[in-house]
This record gives structure tokens, sequence and C-alpha cells, in this order.
């Protein structure tokens, strides 16, 4: 039972239309509510793990366990004065922090939550092909931050814009590759092996156990796209200030922030959902979205603990990595995938 | 494709950046993420130390020497009193001298870890940085103890120290001594065992023998390029030649070798500090020629000059006395200064992320650069 239709059975005395419209709206609100409440999870939970790792206390002072110091941070971020560079690109420049954060939120309608939270009522998610529609949208993330750094007139901004270019190139290729492994197994099982449904309903193992090499090469370029510190060479901050975001301030930094919290989010969603199996888990469907978030969850520590336990790698090495070990993997990845789709076929 | 000079971009790193170690400023010409030329402009932190000790007491002058390598504050005193002692002619008791070398050598320790942590930030690291400062806090503690101040101490005065080392920062400082290496250990191994880390440092920023001593390096970044040279052993003062310890020594020069060598330093130097804890005698804490009352009233002719070695190298001092109350002439040799003077050779053709690594490794404190 999806949230959709219990909407529509709340609001049908209104008749017909505007129950659908109404519906539509509030599981829109929904979707927002969810991506912000689960941003201020993870950037309390963030600063709460690190101020562990780091043997301090994190925050404490603002609301029981400081639960509410988020929110005060948000609050001076939105009352911050907006600093306007004077050679800026003006329109690039306030396109910028726009298209990181809107893609971002984009990109949590298409994934599948499960039954209970299904989000799957708009148009386009009921499309065949929501594997490309979501890698095309994630793919607008970078060039937000590519615009952002050479609209600022900035130098340290430009050289953070090019390093980000260069990063995304080496690192989308493989990612790309690994994805394709897997479509390219599910279509041994399913008709539509390009919807992130029948790939998931698909599975009688999760791809993460069938095919870890993918699983690794995987994540490893979700580290990259969601830039923190082996790999956040856009922003560097001991090098290049803070790269593309250097001449932000107030809310449009804010998207930036969020725009990196809200990637590793996503890319800890997205690797579940391809790799570990998604929604589905031992007990009764209708638990499919908490066995999401738990996997989630778990990779997301993941991912903080190799934040901060990692000094930042150097450029040229990164682009090395991604274009003499990273394609070459993906590639044998891709050979092995075969074989399995093979076994599968006969 | 060789790009042609005129087409190198000239950026400005500092003096506010977030890894420039204070104040400094770095003119850099950059092709591409090569840097090609850099010039460090200094000054942005001088506040004419030197000139305002001509028109202070003798024993009034300390508290600007606690203020030049603010991290490591005993050692600039130390540093100081060697030549002012040596000036009026003031002998300090034995039990001074070991009080001196143990605060020394914290303090010693206290600016390598300062180093460790900002060198992790330099490198992209956010966690080391609290776990040396967690350690750093507990020599503080005991500086609290002695002198009733964390950093800037002011804790010796001509002829002694402002007052003696109490039972209880004894026991704090065998509790240190206990404890530290486990917590060194810890620090040691998030660094050195990460290949990022490593692949970081190996190699890069060769400074070879010849090149140090022609630009006048010393302490860990003349003795990670080969040179056994330490002025505690090469030229001992206070009671260092009382005491069991090693210089360590790499012959590497690159900023694996400098950071192995100032790790290493910080266990010899807690060597020390175990060794002069059981050894220091009882006896005067102040020499009574040097009262406080008359303090003010010493008079010192003539010119000395003090080398001691601080965190940070061979910090000298220079004093003239004209027979006054107050010395004709102050005059530093800052270590810190020399060192930084090797960056332009050693941060040439190398990458932004590679120069960022190498002037992190030369350990600047501005405070004792610009004075």
């Amino acid at each position: 039972m999806n949230i959709l239709l219990r909407l529509q059975e709340l609001f049908s005395p209104l008749g017909h239309l505007a129950s659908y419209i109404l519906a539509y709206i509030f599981e829109s609100l929904f979707l927002v509510i969810f991506v912000t409440i689960s941003l201020i999870v993870m950037i309390y939970v963030f600063r709460k793990y690190m101020a562990r790792v780091q043997q301090r206390i994190g925050p404490n002072r603002v609301g029981k366990f400081g639960l509410l110091q988020l929110i005060a941070d948000a609050l001076k971020l939105v009352g911050k004065e907006n600093i306007l560079p004077k050679n800026r690109d003006d329109l690039p420049y306030k396109l910028a922090p726009a298209m990181v954060f809107v893609s971002l939120v984009l990109a949590f309608t298409i994934l599948p939550y499960g039954d209970f939270f299904y989000l799957g009522s708009f148009t386009v998610t009921h499309s065949e092909v929501t594997i490309i529609l979501l890698f095309g949208i994630i793919a607008i993330m970078p060039i937000g931050e590519v615009l952002a750094g050479i609209s600022s007139a900035n130098k340290y901004a430009l050289l953070g814009a090019l390093r980000a270019v260069a990063k995304d190139v080496s690192f989308e290729i493989p990612m790309m590759l690994s994805v394709l492994a897997i479509v390219m197994m599910a279509s041994a099982r399913t008709p539509s092996s390009l919807s992130l449904e029948s790939i998931i309903s698909s599975e009688f193992l999760p791809y993460g156990i069938l095919e870890p090499i993918g699983l690794f090469v995987f994540f490893i370029s979700m580290v990259a796209r969601a830039s923190y510190t082996p790999f956040d060479l856009g922003e560097s901050d001991s090098e290049l200030v803070s790269g593309h975001s250097t001449e932000y301030s107030g809310m449009r930094f804010g998207m930036f922030y969020m725009g990196m919290f809200g990637s590793i989010f996503l890319g800890s969603l997205i690797v579940s959902i391809l790799y570990l199996g998604g929604p589905s888990g031992p007990l009764e469907s209708s638990l499919g979205f908490i066995w999401l978030i738990i996997k989630a969850a778990i990779l997301v520590l993941i991912s903080f603990t190799v934040w901060l336990s990692m000094p930042r790698i150097r450029i040229d090495k990164f682009i090395n990595f991604g274009w003499k070990y990273l394609i070459p993997i993906a590639m044998i990845n891709l050979i092995l995938a075969g074989i399995i789709t093979l076994g599968w076929g006969l | 494709m060789v790009m042609p000079s005129s087409d190198w971009v000239e950026l400005n790193f500092g003096p506010q950046h977030p890894s420039m170690h204070g104040v400094l400023r770095l003119k850099a010409k950059l092709d591409g993420e090569i840097v090609k030329e850099i010039e460090p402009v200094i000054g942005y932190l001088h506040r004419n130390a030197e000139k305002i000790c001509e028109m202070t007491y003798f024993n009034d002058n300390l508290i600007y020497f606690d203020r030049m390598d603010y991290v490591g504050a005993m050692n600039m005193e130390v540093g100081y009193l060697e030549a002012a002692e040596k000036l009026l002619d003031i002998s300090i008791s034995e039990r001074v001298k070991w009080i001196r070398v143990i605060m020394a050598e914290l303090s010693r320790i206290a600016a390598h870890l300062v180093w460790a942590g900002a060198y992790g930030l330099d490198l992209g690291m956010l966690t080391p940085f609290f776990h040396c400062f967690i350690e750093r806090e507990k020599i503080l503690t005991i500086f609290t103890e002695v002198s009733g101040s964390r950093q800037e101490v002011n804790y010796m005065c001509v002829g002694g120290v402002y007052q003696d080392i109490t039972e209880k920062a004894i026991n704090e400082i065998e509790d240190f001594v206990r404890e530290f290496p486990k917590r060194l250990k810890d620090i040691f191994n998030m660094l050195m065992k990460n290949d990022i880390f490593l692949s970081r440092t190996k190699g890069i920023g060769i400074l070879d023998k010849e090149t140090a001593i022609s630009y006048g390096v010393t302490g860990p970044m003349l003795r990670a390029s080969g040179v056994e040279y330490d002025v505690r052993k090469a030229e001992p003062y206070l009671v260092y030649d009382q005491v069991n310890f090693d210089i360590p020594v790499s012959y590497k020069g690159d900023n694996l070798a400098r950071v192995l060598v100032r790790f290493e330093e910080m266990r010899q130097s807690l060597k020390i500090v175990e060794q002069a804890v059981k050894k220091i005698p009882d006896g005067p804490y102040f020499n009574p020629k040097a009262k406080k009352s008359l303090m003010i009233r010493m008079r010192g002719e003539g010119d000395v000059y003090a080398r001691t070695e601080s965190s940070k190298g061979e910090f000298g001092v220079y004093i003239v006395g004209d027979g006054g109350v107050k010395p004709y002439r102050v005059r530093v040799r800052s270590p810190t200064l020399r060192n930084l003077s090797v960056l332009p050779e050693l941060a040439k053709d190398v990458m932004i992320a590679d120069m960022i690594a190498i002037s992190g490794t030369l350990d600047l404190v501005f405070g004792e650069i610009d004075r």
C-alpha cells in the first residue's frame, strides 16, 4: 500500500481530480520533508560521530543533546549577508548552488523506497529507464560545481573547478561501467533491466555478493562523487581555501554544504539499492523502507569513518588511480558479469 | 607543451589562508597545477620585539621572548636567559638547571605536537589534530601548575625560576611520562599506517645536505637531511651533558624524514624528562644575588651570544650591554626564518598540494620569524 493511494482515499470525498492533485502535492511535500530531515539527521550524526572520533563531545548546548544546533546553524546561514564578488558572471554564479541542490532533491524522487514509502507515483518514476534517469540527474551536480568555480572570478575557485572536471571524468566512467554490469546481469532475468525496481525484484542474491569488485569500484566512485576527504579535490580546504565554493556565503554556501552531505546519503542509498538488495530484507516487505535506511545508514557511517581518517590524495595520483586502476578493474568486472549472465541464461 | 613564463598565473597564498601557519604569504607562479616559482613574503606579524627589548629591564624582556615561539615558550626563555645571565654574571643553582631542562623538553614536546596536528590538517586529515592537542593540553596543565599560565608562561627569571616546582607538578609530570608513549604511538600510527599519508610525504621535497647547510637550516630539518648537529650535544648548556639521549638523524631529507625525526625527537625529549625528574636535586630555586627587589637594578656590560636548541632549530640570542639597567641591543637568530628561506628551493616545479605539504614540514611559527 503506497502513500499516494492512501492519500487519494483520504481525499476521495473531494472528487477525483481534486483528490489526485492534493495527493500529489502532499506526496511532494513528503519528499521534501524526507530529504530535509535526513540531511539534518545526517549532519547531526556526523558532528557527533566526528566529535567521538576526535575525543570531543560535540554539540551539546542548543536543545537536548544539541539536537537544535543544526537548526540554529541553518538559521544563521539564512540570516547571513550574501556577499557577491564584483567581477562574477552573474547568472551562472547564482544558478550553480541551485543546480547542485535541486538535482540532489530530484534524484531522491526516482529511488525505490519499498512498498510502505513508495514515491513511485510520480509519472517519471513509472518509466522503464529509471537507472538512466537517475545517473543523468546526478551528473548535473558536478556541472554546478564547475559553473560555481568558473563564474566567481577567483583563482582558487577556478583551480577548484579545473580539479573538479578532471576528477569527474576519471570516476564517472568506472561508475557507469559497474552499473552496466548490473544492468547486464539483470537483463538475464527481467525484460525491463533498466528500471531500478525490476533490478531489485529480479535478484535472487544481492549483486554485491555476486560481484564484489563492482561494489568496490562503485563505492569508491560514490566517495569521489560526494567529494569528501580522500577525494575532496574540488574543495581541498588546505590548498585552495575552499575551492569552487570559496566566494559563496550565506545560504548559497549552505546549498553546497547540504549538497555534499546529501550526496553522501544519496550515494549510500544508491549503493544499497543496486548492490545490497535495497528494500528487500529477511522480514515482511512492508518493512522495506526501514531495511533500506538501515543499509544506507551503515554505508554512511563507513563513509564518515573514511572521511575522518584519511588525508587528501593528490590530484594527479587520483587521476592515475581512476584511469589506470578503476577503469581496468571495472572492465574485468564487466567480463565477469557477462560470464554470470551467460550462466543464468542457459 | 611548455608554456612561456608570461602565461604563468600569479596567485597569492596567504596571508589569510587555512594552511599558511599564521601569516605567511607565498607569491606563487603557477602553470596549471604546477608551482613554478614561489617567493615567501614575511613581516605581517612584526611587533618590533627586539627594539622593545632595548627599552625594558633585563628581567622584563622575558615576556617578549615568550611571544616569539609561542608554542614552545619555555625554550625561548631558556635561550634568552642563557645570554642574559652570562651578561649579568649571575649563576644559577643545580636545581634550577634541572627544572629548566624539564620545562624546555616538555615545551619541545608540546611544540612538536602542535606541528604534528597542524601537518595532518595541511594534508586534509582532521582527526590527529585533536588527539595532538589533547596531549598538549596535559603539558599546558603542568605549565599552569608551575607558573600559573598556559602558553605565554613567563616562568623563568634571571637567576632562577619564578617559583619552585611543586610536588603536584612533579606528580603530573610523572603521570605524563608514563602515559604519553602509548598516546604518541597512537598518533604516530594514525599518520604512518596510512598509504595516502606516505604517498604525500615519501620522496617529496628532498632537501640535500649541502643545500641545507648553505641556507643555514638547523634543527629537525637539518637532522632529517643527514647532518648530526644538535646544540644540546655540540655545545651542551644547562645539564644536557648529564642526561642520556640520542639525536635522531635521517639521511633521506624528504617530508617523511622530517616527520619521523620530529616524532623521534618527542620520544627522546620524553626520555630526558624521565631522567631529569629522577635526578632533580634539592637547592634554592632562585639566586639571592638577583633578588626580586633588585632585579630592575641589574646592570650588564659587554656583549654575549648564547645559542640553544629550540624546537625549531638553533636559537641564538645576542645581547649588548652598555652598563645600564637595560640592554643596549638585543638580536635574535631565528631558526625558522632560515628554515623558511629554503622553501623556494624545495617547492620548485611541484604541485600545489606538494607545496603545502612541504611548507608544513618546515614547522613555521610566525611569532618567531617576524618577531
